[in-house]
């Protein structure tokens, strides 16, 4: 297999849906696939996800340090900058950094958030419920991230909409709705950090039991976080923790909407939720790859890669791996098993797993329980993205709630 | 069979609970530990599952 008919690092290829069948082909023909780029020295996408994990699990040879986890081959100053960051780092600096804000993501600290962030989602609710119909997205999906990563950094709430507004313009730098350039996303970085150097005074001053108090005061190798650290670390929980959740949640209701039996299986069996969660997650898989750069001429799948070659790996691909999943494109609400590697594995496996699913478990039974009739009422407008599976807006309507209602925790 | 937790790389994320909740649990100190230091033959492959799944590959079958 020489060609394929579909651009995968040309973001209009995403508009209008996955190119699913683009990536089947792939996974069947030409599974390390040399992938040629318009502005760019080209890429091996790797699209099986047992290649997929391979590579994820050996940092030392598929580096994310080198060249970022991004597709375009970023200029010296900004790699630099961005090597700074969690997400572009190899062991052991990545491992050390890790563990500072690991401690507040274990399953038993999200565990402590059940109850609040069951509040959120019915504030978040109870704002629509009566209406009949609103936008999912801006309405419903967005708010429940937004409000939980404001209450982990400790955020004010009522800024949250600039923690939004930055991060759409960080992610969105090749949808021009949200920017017209890469100039514009690194103007939205700058003032993200100004925001985050003013809360970081705030905090030294008044530290909290919260993770910017936490971060102030950690140490790495004996030497306390640089601003730049700080900012970067603030910049990545603030998007991370943000766009990620919103677009599984605004694709699982999709899901559920274009997969009428699994909703109505879902509705008469809430004990299939955790299941309904993990197909969630493998069906949308809201990060659609990332990059690593070989360190070292290796083999992949039988496939001679150089040194310094590029190696995109596709986790939505992955998830659709007909080896692995049984039917990978039946919607399954009670699949099991489901090795989905929605959240990535190895070092970077995402760091927000455990609160990303319990958003969207809590978020999924508060929806079904008072809006079980949820429908679309327009087109679904999708982000114009190769690296998120985005969906900017849902227009939704739904049988009005008659009463408020009083929810237990 | 005997299993190994590596504590320099377990972070808690308690994947291998959530595959084989009969040997690995994740305490109040955020670290996996085995409530079965000795599993039997027949959970050898939830046990394999829960140490390939570990995303920090701190699970290992001596």
């Amino acid at each position: 297999m020489n060609t394929i008919d579909v651009d995968l690092c040309n973001p209009e290829s995403f508009v209008a849906a996955v190119p699913h069948a683009a990536f089947q082909r792939l996974r069947r023909e030409a599974p390390v696939f040399w992938h040629p780029e318009k502005n760019g020295p080209g890429f091996w996408a790797v699209t099986k996800y047992q290649d997929v994990v391979a590579v994820s699990k050996d940092p030392r040879t598929f580096s994310s340090a080198k060249k970022g986890v991004f597709v375009f081959d970023p200029v010296p100053d900004d790699l630099e900058r961005m090597q700074l960051m969690m997400l572009n780092m190899d062991p052991p600096r990545h491992t050390k950094l890790r563990a500072l804000v690991n401690r507040g993501f274990t399953p038993r600290m999200v565990a402590q958030l059940e109850t609040r962030l069951r509040a959120i989602t019915n504030d978040i609710i109870d704002k629509v419920a009566a209406q009949g119909a609103c936008d999912f997205v801006a309405q419903i999906a967005a708010e429940l991230p937004l409000q939980a990563i404001a209450e982990l950094l400790g955020i004010p709430l009522d800024d949250r909409y600039m923690v939004f507004n930055w991060s759409n313009r960080l992610i969105g730098f090749d949808d021009p709705e949200y920017q017209g350039s890469w100039e514009d996303g690194k103007m939205a970085a700058m003032e993200m950090y100004g925001y985050a150097n003013q809360l970081a005074e705030q905090r030294r001053a008044q530290p909290g039991d919260d993770l910017v108090s936490v971060l102030m005061n950690a140490e790495v190798e004996g030497e306390r976080l640089s601003e730049l650290e700080f900012d970067l670390f603030f910049l990545l929980l603030a998007v991370a923790g943000n766009e990620t959740t919103r677009n599984l949640i605004s694709g699982g209701m999709l899901a559920l909407i274009e997969h009428p039996d699994q909703r109505a299986r879902l509705l008469a069996t809430p004990s299939l939720m955790p299941t309904a969660v993990e197909e969630m997650l493998r069906w949308v898989s809201p990060v659609i790859e990332f990059r690593r750069t070989a360190t070292r001429d290796t083999t992949l799948h039988g496939q001679p890669i150089r040194d310094g070659d590029k190696v995109i790996i596709y986790y939505i691909s992955a998830n659709r791996d007909e080896d692995v999943f049984p039917q990978p494109d039946r919607f399954d609400v009670g699949r099991t098993p489901n090795e989905h590697v929605a959240f990535g594995i190895g070092e970077h496996f995402c760091l927000g797993s455990n609160l990303a699913r319990l958003e969207i478990r809590v978020m999924f039974e508060e929806l079904l329980r008072r809006l079980p009739d949820i429908e679309l009422a327009g087109p679904v407008d999708r982000l114009r993205s190769s690296l998120i599976n985005g969906i900017k807006r849902m227009p939704v309507r739904f049988t009005p709630e008659r009463t408020r209602q009083v929810v237990g925790g | 069979m005997k299993i190994k937790i590596d504590y320099d790389l377990c972070e808690g994320n308690a994947v291998c609970m959530k595959v084989c909740p009969e040997v690995f649990v994740v305490g109040d100190d955020d670290r996996a530990r085995l409530l079965d230091k000795n599993p039997s033959e027949d959970l050898r492959a939830k046990v394999e599952a829960a140490v390939r799944r570990c995303p920090r590959q701190a699970l290992s079958i001596e």
